[in-house]
């Protein structure tokens, strides 16, 4: 049977990241991939709601906290000794979610005559 | 399934200390903590989960400089699925049938070796058995397992009897009260007899451990408990019994001053009240299978019809958490009302 053990790092906490959550799917112009690219801007207004800016399109989410916090962990080398071994490096206790539909954003919208 | 787990994957976790996922190639992965067990599932979502390190919400941040502020924040990875995690119960039967492969039956006689046999150290049962530790440890207790020499070991039963026969009788001799059995001299009597931590593990099994006031290790023993091994004792010797003529048996076979009473046992045997005359036979709930359906469909196909006091002490283990036995009765089985009493059948045609 594996054995495969999680532990958090001794010492500190693990970090606390945020998650975003959205609908669909991200891809980039000329498909050439989404590594090392600007996604878009996140703004939060007065009130404190976050809007994302992505493209030319605006979504307005909400921040959630999350009922059951997640874990990302981190898979750290096997070697045959010990059975293989994760550590968690981040704790996520809340969520920005988007889930109202993109709306595009028009810079130039000619005055009806 | 073990061998899916991704590179990093991420877990709704509600706790936060260590944690060990056990399972072999062909079982499901459970998550342990140490008193707890979880089910690991994959659960597909179509929205997108981003990873942001470090960034912040607004009520991180500060109040509303001057100025507009622009923070640089990189997006760590992004996945569309995730573990949840379940609370189940453990699945321990696996635990007894390991260790009934090699029950112990009394120290080796003479000079020789004790047969050989597989033996299992807490460590390998850790290796085997898909639940945390406090659960093992729990499960031991409740099989009347003891660690003799290292190795977990659970007793043969006559051997179990055997020491209690022992002990009840030492009881009797002293006049001793059950509730105030002392240990000192039980180890001293009886140490002759057998080995002093087989008389130890006797009396932690069927009483209850304290101190007496002079600072003395004293037992009460539990009535609950030595009638109900009795009763084991007498039914296992045959498919049923007449009900009556086996509560007389059973009365006087009990250490005087104990009552014998049918609640006692509950999981252990089961009355068929229809018959004539009424009859009792064993049914271990330890000897149905594990799964909930499989265990369903075992008891429909012993009887037929059950009432829920009947059917209740064999599906109590199967509830999950904060659920009811009437509600499992609800979703595996089908009621109706006979004789004015409401009883419980298979939803499914069951080959008896």
């Amino acid at each position: 049977m594996v054995q495969i053990v999680i532990s958090s790092k001794a010492g500190e906490g693990p970090a606390e990241w945020l998650l975003v959550e959205l609908q669909g799917e991200m891809v980039s112009r000329q498909n050439t991939g989404l590594a090392g690219n600007l996604m878009g801007d996140l703004h939060y207004t007065k009130e404190g709601v976050p809007v994302l800016v992505v493209g030319h399109h605006i979504l307005y989410g909400k921040q959630v906290k999350l009922e059951k916090p997640f874990d990302e962990e981190e898979n750290m080398e096997t070697n045959q000794e010990n059975p293989t071994s994760y550590t968690v490096s981040a704790l996520i206790k809340k969520k920005l979610i988007f889930k109202t539909r993109p709306k595009p954003i028009i810079t130039n919208v000619p005055k009806k005559v | 399934m073990v061998h899916d787990l991704l590179e990093s994957f991420i877990v709704m976790s509600v706790f936060f200390i260590s944690l060990i996922i056990r399972g072999d190639k062909d079982e499901h992965a459970v998550l342990c903590n140490e008193d707890e067990t979880y089910d690991l599932k994959i659960a597909d979502t179509s929205n997108l989960l981003l990873f942001v390190p470090g960034c912040k919400t607004p009520d991180q941040l500060p109040d509303i400089s001057a100025s507009p502020q622009l923070v640089h924040a990189q997006i760590w990875g992004f996945s569309n699925c995730y573990w949840e995690l379940r609370r189940q119960r453990p699945r321990l039967k696996k635990l007894k049938k390991l260790l009934m492969e090699n029950p112990y039956d009394g120290p080796a006689v003479g000079m020789q070796e004790e047969a050989p046999g597989p033996k299992y150290t807490m460590d390998d049962l850790l290796e085997r058995i898909q639940a945390s530790r406090e659960e093992i440890e729990a499960h031991l207790q409740n099989v009347h397992a003891c660690e003799i020499d290292g190795f977990w070991r659970i007793l043969d039963f006559d051997y179990e009897m055997k020491l209690l026969g022992h002990v009840t009788q030492l009881v009797d001799s002293e006049s001793w009260s059950f509730s105030k059995v002392p240990l000192s001299v039980c180890l001293e009597e009886l140490g002759s007899l057998e080995p002093k931590s087989m008389i130890e593990h006797c009396l932690n099994c069927y009483g209850r451990r304290y101190s007496n006031e002079d600072g003395q290790v004293i037992y009460a023993l539990d009535e609950d408990k030595v009638c109900r091994a009795t009763a084991q004792l007498l039914l296992q010797n045959a498919v049923k019994f007449n009900l009556s003529e086996f509560q007389e048996v059973w009365q006087q076979s009990v250490p005087e001053g104990m009552s014998a009473r049918l609640d006692q046992l509950r999981g252990l045997a089961l009355l068929d009240r229809s018959s004539k005359p009424e009859t009792i036979s064993l049914l271990r709930i330890e000897d149905l299978p594990e799964d909930t359906l499989e265990r369903f469909n075992s008891l429909f196909s012993l009887r037929e019809k059950w009432t829920q006091d009947d059917i209740e002490p064999y599906i109590q283990d199967l509830c999950g958490e904060k659920q009811t036995t009437g509600a499992l009765l609800t979703k595996h089985a089908r009621s109706s009302v006979q004789n004015g009493v409401k009883v419980y059948n298979s939803r499914r045609p069951i080959a008896t």
